[in-house]
């Protein structure tokens, strides 16, 4: 089992770990020859299948299995994949690769990196130059007797080379502990079936809809927080209705003891068209359709958890290039977050199904809470 | 009257500041001992395993010093603070809007401070702020004297000096969670390594499997050594100290100074690390973890401390006398792993230094010096301290001011097992002693009944029952009341 690979577009890979990171600590990871993917299941709350062509994080990619399509499955905390990634953001170039040490298996990150020129040691620099002025010091001038060369044994000058190193790359290295899964452990992982979506649209700016959530989210806890505490336990998990129609609106509600807000945005949405080629069912059949000719006032609705839902709007971070909603009604909400890659501007195909059509996307399973 | 009175530059309050705030980190208090040409701040931290001192010129740094010993205080002064108090005092004012206001930053500060027979004992610090405002302080002080760290840097070979400013950046790269520093070279490589790991986690039950993904990251950070101004190391020496301390003198270093020089012999002695900007030295001297200490934590394994053999080799093996005491001891540790020492060991693992100084008892000024030699010549004083009858052996006439200044010392071995509650025992019997010394004809008894009991544990636990190095010790002492 090898897998060993350059890192790229580190940025990306770091918020999309960080995304991952709010909503569970530890994750799937499966590689393969074509995809990473990284899933994550919380015990509640949503579910994270993240789906990556290998080319966009990785760079001369190496894997090798027992496995078909070379596939390894690892689990692998985040957290600290993250502080890891973080090292190499600034990094002339970073790897990974799966090794062992000690007997445990560990994703081993490898940075090549610069330490930033030290303003102190620039400083410095000045002050051997012009030590005659005696000033200028970092340390300020504290020469009262105005001899910056008087004979102290305690405190030598330093020589004018030291000052004078060349910067060196230096390598970190940091190990992420990793478990190996067997195929047979994650065999029974699947996502989530789903029925065809109702209503399908293209969602506005992430920071907009999260902004709104969390001032909702907020609102409903500190209203409950001063009511009677029969809603108390209610209010510590506020929820959010979020609708959609096949008409261009999305609709987000909060609806507490002593609250009813809503936010609308009217008819402004699009809705992306289908692919016929890939639907199970013939468009006139397609539960779209028949929302779409109920007219704009025919809404799907879920119900989510409140942080929830604001743990899933982390992924913002992204900057996604298009967020897909899929309501089915008073069942699930699937947002399918196009990854933008850093090179080049990935033109997304239709609202496809996870990262099957090579597209990189993130798809979160929000289940509706039924009340 | 007033025994000393200074003044600092509005850097020099910022500098002061930044100074207690790093030493904040180690301890909640810091002696303050003033002489004519110096002021000297330092602390030791609780477990005793870091000390700090901070040296500042007195003709350099401050814009104003004066000392003026009293009868009490010829050469020196000497106190103890609050840090908190301190900080308090120095944090800088800033100017809030410089347009509208006049600026609120500190001109300048007045320190005196005041002692004497018949006075009230204060410290007072005056802070003079530009727009006018005045702000005086009054902090009482204990009298206590400091306790300082000794630490012989003819033993430390090794030795490495980098620019601050990058070994701090470099710290940025270990994540959260971890503990331990290990430093080594590879002279292969030509690379200066550091790692971070940590052994917290290290259970691994049957579901040991989930306690592997807890751990924290493990980082390492190689150096080419042509990045270093100096690098002399025994190759693949591992020395390990703690992460935090670490943290704390290069926040502090990287404010102060570009170079951050290092010394140190082996893992269970200590290591100095010092920087200097224009009138100010900074010197920590940090317990590093011993090697039976660093082995258990490589494997994990609590127990294997217990099976450990005398390191041979390192410094002055057990003397031929001190044998039997000396095997004694360990198979007392093989045998019988004692049941109360166990929890904490296995509670604190991480701990990376148990308390390794070793607080010698003031010596005592002879009653005659004539006595105090035969005393040394004939006593293979830390040979045979099984009888409990010896008697501690004074240093000195001219240690009579060390008859203040409990005197700190690294132990020589480092050996965990048996120290741990050691130095806290040490520690009372020493306070008894100072409040009784003051009546010579008490003493030798007291002496006799009391601290032998003590000095046997010591020859127990370090390996100071060789004459040579009590004779070193002797030496020590003496060049530690040279520095002082």
């Amino acid at each position: 089992m090898r897998f060993k690979t350059e890192l790229r577009n580190i940025r990306t890979f770091s918020k999309l770990v960080a995304a991952l990171n709010t909503l569970e600590k530890i994750a799937w990871v499966r590689l393969d020859d074509d995809t990473v993917r990284f899933t994550v299941i919380p015990d509640t709350g949503s579910q994270v299948w993240a789906s990556l062509s290998v080319d966009t994080i990785f760079d001369s990619y190496h894997i090798q299995s027992n496995e078909a399509n070379n596939t390894i499955n690892l689990e692998l905390p985040l957290g600290p994949l993250q502080r890891a990634l973080k090292s190499a953001l600034n990094s002339n170039h970073a790897s990974l690769r799966l090794t062992k040490r000690d007997g445990i298996p560990m994703l081993s990150m490898t940075i090549h990196t610069m330490t930033k020129d030290a303003p102190s040691a620039a400083r410095r620099n000045k002050n051997n130059s012009n030590n005659n002025n005696n000033n200028d010091d970092q340390m300020g001038s504290y020469n009262d007797d105005n001899d910056p060369f008087s004979e102290n044994s305690l405190y030598q000058q330093e020589s004018l080379e030291l000052t004078m190193k060349r910067e060196r790359e230096k390598v970190i290295t940091q190990d992420i502990p990793v478990r190996v899964l067997h195929p047979d452990t994650v065999e029974t992982i699947m996502q989530p079936k789903v029925r065809e979506p109702d209503v399908h649209i293209m969602f506005p700016p992430l920071l907009q809809v999260k902004a709104i959530s969390d001032r909702f989210t907020k609102l409903a806890i500190t209203t409950a927080a001063s009511s009677s505490s029969s809603s108390r336990r209610e209010a510590q998990n506020p929820k959010l209705e979020l609708s959609a129609t096949m008409h261009g609106s999305l609709r987000l509600r909060l609806i507490a003891d002593t609250l009813d807000i809503t936010s609308v945005w009217d008819s402004c949405l699009e809705n992306p068209e289908l692919d016929p080629a890939v639907l199970p069912v013939p468009i006139e059949e397609h539960p779209s359709t028949k929302y779409r000719e109920a007219g704009p006032d025919k809404w799907a609705t879920v119900r989510v958890d409140g942080k929830d839902w604001s743990r899933v709007l982390s992924v913002g971070r992204l900057e996604a290039s298009r967020v897909i909603a899929c309501f089915t009604h008073e069942h699930a909400l699937i947002l399918y977050v196009y990854v933008r890659r850093a090179d080049d501007d990935y033109p997304g195909v239709g609202a496809g199904r996870g990262g099957d059509d090579g597209d990189d996307v993130v798809t979160y399973y929000v289940s509706s809470i039924n009340t | 009257m007033v025994i000393l009175n200074f003044t600092l530059s509005e850097e020099g309050v910022s500098v002061f500041h930044d100074a207690l705030a790093c030493m904040y980190k180690f301890s909640d208090d810091v002696c303050l001992e003033a002489r004519r040409d110096k002021l000297t701040l330092t602390t030791l931290n609780i477990s005793k395993s870091a000390y700090v001192c901070f040296t500042f010129a007195a003709n350099r740094f401050f814009s104003r010093y004066h000392f003026e010993g009293n009868a009490q205080y010829r050469d020196r002064f000497f106190c103890q603070l609050y840090i908190r108090s301190l900080l308090s005092i120095f944090r800088s004012r800033q100017g809030g809007d410089s347009a509208r206001d006049k600026d609120a930053s500190i001109e300048r500060c007045d320190v005196a401070i005041d002692d004497g027979p018949g006075k009230k004992s204060r410290l007072i610090a005056r802070i003079s702020c530009r727009n006018g405002i005045t702000a005086s302080h009054s902090l009482p002080f204990e009298s206590k004297p400091p306790t300082h760290a000794k630490f012989e840097k003819d033993e430390a070979g090794n030795r490495w000096s980098i620019s601050s400013s990058t070994l701090r950046q470099l710290m940025d790269h270990f994540g959260p969670g971890i503990e331990l520093l290990d430093i080594n070279t590879d002279d292969d490589d030509h690379v200066v390594n550091f790692t971070c790991f940590t052994d917290k986690v290290q259970k691994r039950g049957p579901h040991g499997n989930e306690a592997v993904l807890k751990k924290p990251l493990h980082t390492n950070i190689s150096v080419e050594m042509a990045e270093f101004n100096e690098v002399e190391v025994q190759d693949k020496l591992h020395i390990i100290i703690s992460v935090k301390d670490f943290r704390a003198i290069l926040q502090h270093a990287q404010i102060i100074s570009g170079e951050l020089a290092t010394y140190y012999s082996e893992p269970g002695r200590p290591m100095k690390l010092s920087y200097s900007a224009d009138g100010i030295l900074c010197e920590f001297i940090l317990m590093t973890v011993g090697e039976q200490d660093a082995i258990t934590q490589k494997h994990k394994n609590t127990r294997a401390r217990a099976s450990k053999t005398p390191k041979p080799g390192s410094g002055p093996g057990p003397g031929p006398a001190s044998k039997p005491d000396g095997s004694v001891a360990n198979n007392e540790a093989k045998d019988v792993p004692k049941p109360a020492q166990k929890p904490p060991q296995q509670k604190t693992p991480p701990q990376p230094r148990q308390t390794q100084f070793e607080i010698r008892p003031p010596p005592i000024p002879p009653r005659s010096p004539v006595a105090a030699r035969t005393d040394r010549s004939d006593s293979p004083l830390f040979v045979e301290q099984g009888d409990e009858d010896r008697q501690w052996d004074p240093v000195d006439r001219e240690d009579e001011e060390e008859m203040d200044n409990a005197r700190v010392e690294w132990n020589a071995t480092g050996e965990p097992v048996l120290l741990r509650h050691f130095p806290l025992v040490a520690r009372k019997k020493m306070a008894n002693i100072h409040s009784r010394t003051r009546r010579p004809c008490e003493l030798a008894v007291y002496w006799q009944d009391r601290l032998c009991p003590v000095m046997s544990q010591t020859d127990l636990l370090g390996d100071s029952s060789q004459p040579s190095s009590f004779l070193r010790h002797v030496s020590c002492c003496l060049l530690c009341l040279f520095f002082c």
